[in-house]
């Protein structure tokens, strides 16, 4: 019973921050039907600038998240104009985009590669290995304040969407995107906002990678696959649905890790990426994904 | 454009490439260009077989992966195991391959579009976790398979003409293919999905029949080139990098052209070659691959062959369907 609660904490813990992981994913798919499949990679660009500030400068990976995230904004604008503005209603635009990330995974991948070598990494400020002690239950300090940051900021771009003029645009053109436009929304310069908060959520979610979880260049493919396969089950551009299936998988991945061993938990993003693409393709909460 | 000859040009071409293995006396670097060669003919097998389903019926698969390393680690355990020659095997692993392409089809193909490249992408991954944990094929450690008896030379001749082979045959059954009922039909598929199926098209069985059947020189070329290579390992097939040259190669070709994917995979292979004997095989091969795609994702989306064809400059002797 108390290994269970002990699992189902931890699991919990972790899908606080998948959750983080996966919002920026999500909201760029909602607004723009974009699948970035680099968001993985960017999220990894944001662990190696936490991990840069920290070992130049000793800032605590919490604290770069105020230097992750508008690093991050501005890249995600400055690509959205680049690659995917001129993109933009051609015929089959959603799988374009999907391959348009693919190379940018790519680029991003070998980039690293070349400026940080393949070495795995990770920060290690004081309370990445300090835990608190309730009786019989433990809880990993880091993950907790992990864990509290993705809520506070996943809160705040629920404020940001609902109560901002730039967040009432945002929720305009996902909803559509024509009738945005004509009721006076400049859809591109939303559009590129959007792309921002979207990687700036990933530049967020890498500074916290970068003391839950060791990294390494090549590693951002196997968190692309849990991430896609959290927003797949919530419902692809939900971002309740992306809360939903962060905690939900996270909790059942961590019972397989502790049941079956660690080697078998991504097993569970892959399988349920499977099962709901088969059994319920829009998801939980979800628009539908056709070409 | 003057007629040229197209059927004598390729004749020769064919002809020529039969006969390179002959040049071993004369030539100091015949391991080395044998070597390209090999690695050409394999990619012009894989993605000619690839292009059945990614160009002609426009599904992008990026799992193809799985097919190569089905073929490679089937005929690898064969020869170890039961001292099979994957010559003899090749074909059979193809033919499994196309069995295990109907299955994977059946689920995979309910969904479209990019539904469908995720699934693939999901395959891919949950096929590498498999492999690196299977300990009967040697798990992450990988699997070495008994050399090849013969002669080095020899050895690479033989392996050489067995991938010949391989691009030749898919070539030809991409070619057979396009010209079809069958691959008109998959035509519609890639145009438009519901009018296809309107239309009476039974799209399904369709999509479904093109995905196996472009598994099969996918593992045929594994099988080939796992002898070869004499060693195993999972990353060896399942690599995001080969995935990302699956896809590479026949879009800058021009996707769902016959001759596309066979200039694709002869550029790319030929650039690499190029780039890791001027640059050394760095990860800066991977920034090249990812730019090369973004490139032709934005401005030349049919590739090659296609953007060519566009505006009717296509040279006859590339126009292959």
């Amino acid at each position: 019973m108390t290994n269970a609660l002990q699992t189902l904490i931890l699991g919990l813990l972790l899908g606080g921050v998948y959750a983080l992981m996966a919002s920026g994913l999500t909201l760029v798919f909602g607004v723009m039907r974009i699948v970035n499949l680099a968001h993985a990679a960017f999220v990894t660009v944001g662990a190696y600038v936490a991990y840069g500030v920290f070992t130049a400068f000793r800032i605590d990976p919490l604290l770069s998240i105020l230097v992750t995230m508008p690093a991050l904004f501005v890249l995600g604008a400055l690509l959205y104009r680049l690659l995917y503005a001129g993109i933009e209603g051609s015929h089959r635009f959603v799988e374009m985009t999907v391959l348009v990330g693919f190379a940018l995974a790519l680029i991003t991948e070998g980039l690293l590669v070349t400026l940080f070598t393949g070495i795995y990494r990770s920060t290690r400020p004081w309370y990445s290995t300090a835990s608190f002690e309730l009786g019989p239950l433990f809880i990993p300090e880091g993950q907790l304040y992990a864990s509290g940051v993705s809520v506070v900021l996943l809160a705040l771009l629920w404020v940001f969407l609902h109560f901002t003029r730039t967040g009432y645009a945002i929720r305009a053109t996902s909803q559509n995107r024509t009738s945005a436009q004509i009721v006076g929304v400049n859809v591109r310069r939303i559009s590129t906002v959007a792309f921002g908060v979207g990687l700036a959520l990933a530049g967020a979610s890498g500074s916290l990678m970068s003391f839950l979880f060791t990294f390494f260049p090549s590693g951002h493919w196997q968190w692309i696959a849990i991430l896609l396969s959290l927003i797949v089950l919530g419902g692809l551009g939900s971002l309740r649905g992306a809360l939903v299936g962060a905690f939900g998988l996270a909790v059942i991945a961590t019972f397989v890790s502790t049941w079956l061993g660690q080697t078998w938990s991504p097993l569970t993003f892959f399988l349920a990426l499977f099962v709901i693409l088969l059994v319920r393709p829009h998801g939980i909460f979800g628009k539908e994904l056709e070409a | 454009m003057g007629r040229t000859p197209r059927g004598l040009v390729l004749g020769a071409l064919l002809l020529a490439l039969l006969a390179t293995p002959l040049s071993a006396p004369f030539l100091d670097s015949y391991n080395y260009v044998l070597q390209v060669m090999i690695v050409m003919f394999m990619w012009i097998a894989m993605t000619s077989s690839w292009n059945i389903i990614g160009g002609f019926a426009g599904y992008t698969s990026l799992g193809h992966g799985v097919f190569f390393a089905l073929g490679g680690y089937l005929s690898g355990s064969l020869f170890v195991y039961l001292g099979l020659s994957p010559f003899l095997t090749a074909p059979l692993a193809g033919l499994v391959a196309v069995g295990v392409g109907l299955l994977v089809g059946l689920i995979t193909l309910r969904t479209r579009g990019p539904s469908f490249i995720i699934s693939t992408i999901a395959l891919l991954l949950m096929t590498n976790l498999l492999i690196n944990n299977w300990q009967f094929v040697g798990g992450a450690n990988g699997m070495s398979l008994p050399l090849p008896t013969l002669p080095l030379a020899a050895a690479k001749a033989s392996f050489y003409y067995a991938m010949l082979v391989a691009a030749v045959g898919s070539v030809y059954l991409a070619y057979r293919v396009k010209r079809s009922k069958f691959g008109l039909g998959l035509r519609a598929v890639a145009e438009d999905e519901t009018k296809a199926e309107v239309a009476g098209i039974n799209t399904r069985m369709y999509k479904i029949a093109a995905f196996a059947l472009s598994a099969f020189f996918v593992a045929v070329a594994g099988a080939v080139w796992a002898y070869s290579l004499a060693y195993l390992r999972p990353v060896t097939f399942l690599s995001i990098a080969i995935a990302a040259d699956f896809v590479l190669m026949p879009i800058l070709g021009g996707r769902g052209t016959v001759a596309g994917p066979v200039l694709g995979s002869v550029l790319i292979v030929g650039v690499n070659e190029l780039s890791v004997a001027y640059f050394g095989g760095t990860a800066l091969n991977l920034v090249a691959t990812g730019a090369l795609l973004l490139v032709v994702l934005l401005f030349f989306p049919q590739g090659i062959v296609g953007t060519l064809r566009q505006h009717r400059r296509l040279p006859r002797i590339l126009d292959w369907d």
